[in-house]
């Protein structure tokens, strides 16, 4: 295939998803949910396909006798528990009994344990943190020792006054990083949404 | 068989009733600003032949030295491409950091093609998996290292956000340089300290304000918000890379001298808009 074939089509889906958005017509509907509807096969596509390879990954580590063969085995049985589940004759899919219990007391509890380290990992984090040395680190921490000074529970005049400065740095200097974020992320997104359309990449400049 | 006085009648009928059957959903202003903005972006932004900051976003620069350094100790290279992925992400901001995160990851790639060091990619998307891997394979190609492609890899680790965090977390290989772009959320500590442990050499990524904290903790090189999405354009190697840095670093110098200038004549007292103005 010729390597600006991808590019036109491209192109013209976009065009014709914009043109879409801008115009009502019967015709134009129809013909963008034809390209959604195959936008959707594809992700279907996509992830029967990466399901299969990791299942030949790890069944490979399982017969090869990995070091981490065990781990590969109770991938696999979680994988094939889970699809049983969901697939045999009579099944509701996702919204069977079996498949919410393996999701509920399961999947849920080990999700939920795993970011329950959080708070340790912040410790590590803000260890290497400070071992790197950074400018960046040096101005965030001490941002987060003021935001701690501002939140500390003390009553009467001082704590009110301390609420204030705290309520006032959430909304001015806090907000203003946030939304100036977001505008560069929000300007950026559009210029690289074009990019992609005309498909030009660092090695095309 | 209809003649072709037909066929064109038929063509133009048909647009006529297309046109006819068709009404604008935003009104003609907003649409011909969205078409205007389009075209302004067509013409102007999407080939970017400057560089908007200064300093070296992400130290994607130095990546030739890290993979040198990792060639020398005998390490390998790790890319990781967030948790946002492209079929499972749930809003275009999110599939568009995976998106620019494929031309870094060919960058390093090359880098690490080059310098002989084997490189691992995980992500925890199927469609990002076969884009990564097509970009790996391109990077071995365009450096005529093919005979080096076994030792790299693309590995799908499954579904879900926590797959990913968990893998980083338990994964025992320490590579001698971690890169991480592309859409993060919650997991986005875990994922970012689990593989920067060991690594001598990190550049983190994300436009995800939210977790711009856990980015500046944990890496060496950053790319905090619209960095992210900025640095592809910035990935230009050579001599006009070097050149358009000294540039900017002049017109930086050029800023400085204009807003202390202007304070000391402010202080002076001297009225700056009735002398650059004239009355």
């Amino acid at each position: 295939m010729p390597r600006n074939v991808p590019g036109i089509i491209v192109i013209l889906v976009g065009l014709l998803l914009l043109v879409d958005f801008v115009v009502i017509n019967p015709t134009l509907v129809d013909v963008s949910n034809a390209v959604l509807r195959l936008v959707v096969l594809l992700a279907a596509a996509a992830g029967i396909t990466g399901a299969s390879f990791l299942v030949m990954r790890h069944g490979r580590a399982v017969l090869d006798g990995s070091p981490h063969r065990l781990e590969s085995s109770v991938l696999i049985v979680g994988l094939v528990a889970m699809l049983a589940t969901g697939l045999y004759p009579g099944s509701q899919g996702a919204a069977d009994p079996a498949v919410r219990w393996m999701v509920t007391a399961l999947l849920a509890p080990l999700v939920a344990s795993l970011f329950a380290m959080l708070f340790v990992f912040l410790l590590v984090a803000v260890r290497r943190g400070m071992l790197l040395r950074s400018r960046q680190m040096r101005v965030m921490l001490l941002a987060a020792a003021v935001v701690i000074v501002l939140l500390l529970p003390l009553g009467g005049q001082l704590g009110g006054w301390l609420a204030a400065v705290a309520a006032w740095s959430e909304a001015v200097p806090i907000g203003a990083v946030f939304r100036g974020l977001l505008i560069g992320v929000g300007i950026l997104v559009a210029v690289q949404a074009t990019r992609i359309l005309l498909s030009v990449n660092p090695a095309d400049d | 068989m209809p003649n072709p006085g037909e066929l064109l009648g038929g063509l133009v009928s048909f647009i006529g009733q297309q046109v006819s059957a068709s009404s604008l959903r935003l009104g003609p202003v907003p649409a011909a600003a969205i078409f205007l903005i389009m075209l302004v972006l067509l013409s102007l932004v999407a080939r970017p032949s400057a560089r908007w900051t200064l300093r070296d976003v992400g130290r994607l620069g130095a990546v030739t030295r890290a993979m040198a350094l990792a060639a020398e100790s005998g390490g390998t290279a790790a890319f990781s491409l967030g948790t946002a992925g492209l079929v499972r992400g749930v809003s275009a901001v999110q599939r568009i950091q995976t998106l620019v995160a494929l031309p870094i990851l060919a960058h390093v790639a090359r880098a690490a093609a080059r310098a002989g060091v084997p490189f691992r990619v995980t992500t925890n998307d199927p469609l990002t998996a076969q884009l990564a891997a097509s970009a790996v394979a391109d990077a071995h190609r365009r450096t005529a290292t093919q005979e080096r492609e076994q030792r790299s890899s693309v590995e799908y680790l499954g579904e879900g956000r926590a797959v990913a965090a968990a893998s980083a977390i338990v994964d025992p290989a320490a590579p001698a340089a971690a890169f991480v772009a592309g859409g993060l959320s919650e997991e986005a500590l875990l994922l970012l300290v689990g593989t920067s442990q060991g690594a001598a050499w990190t550049s983190f990524g994300t436009a995800a304000a939210s977790q711009a904290p856990a980015v500046v903790m944990t890496g060496d090189g950053t790319m905090i918000g619209p960095e992210l999405l900025q640095a592809t354009s910035d990935l230009r190697p050579g001599s006009e890379r070097i050149a358009v840095l000294a540039a900017n670093r002049l017109l930086l110098a050029a800023i400085v001298v204009i807003l202390v200038g202007s304070a000391v004549a402010l202080l002076a007292g001297v009225d700056l808009a009735v002398t650059l103005a004239g009355g």
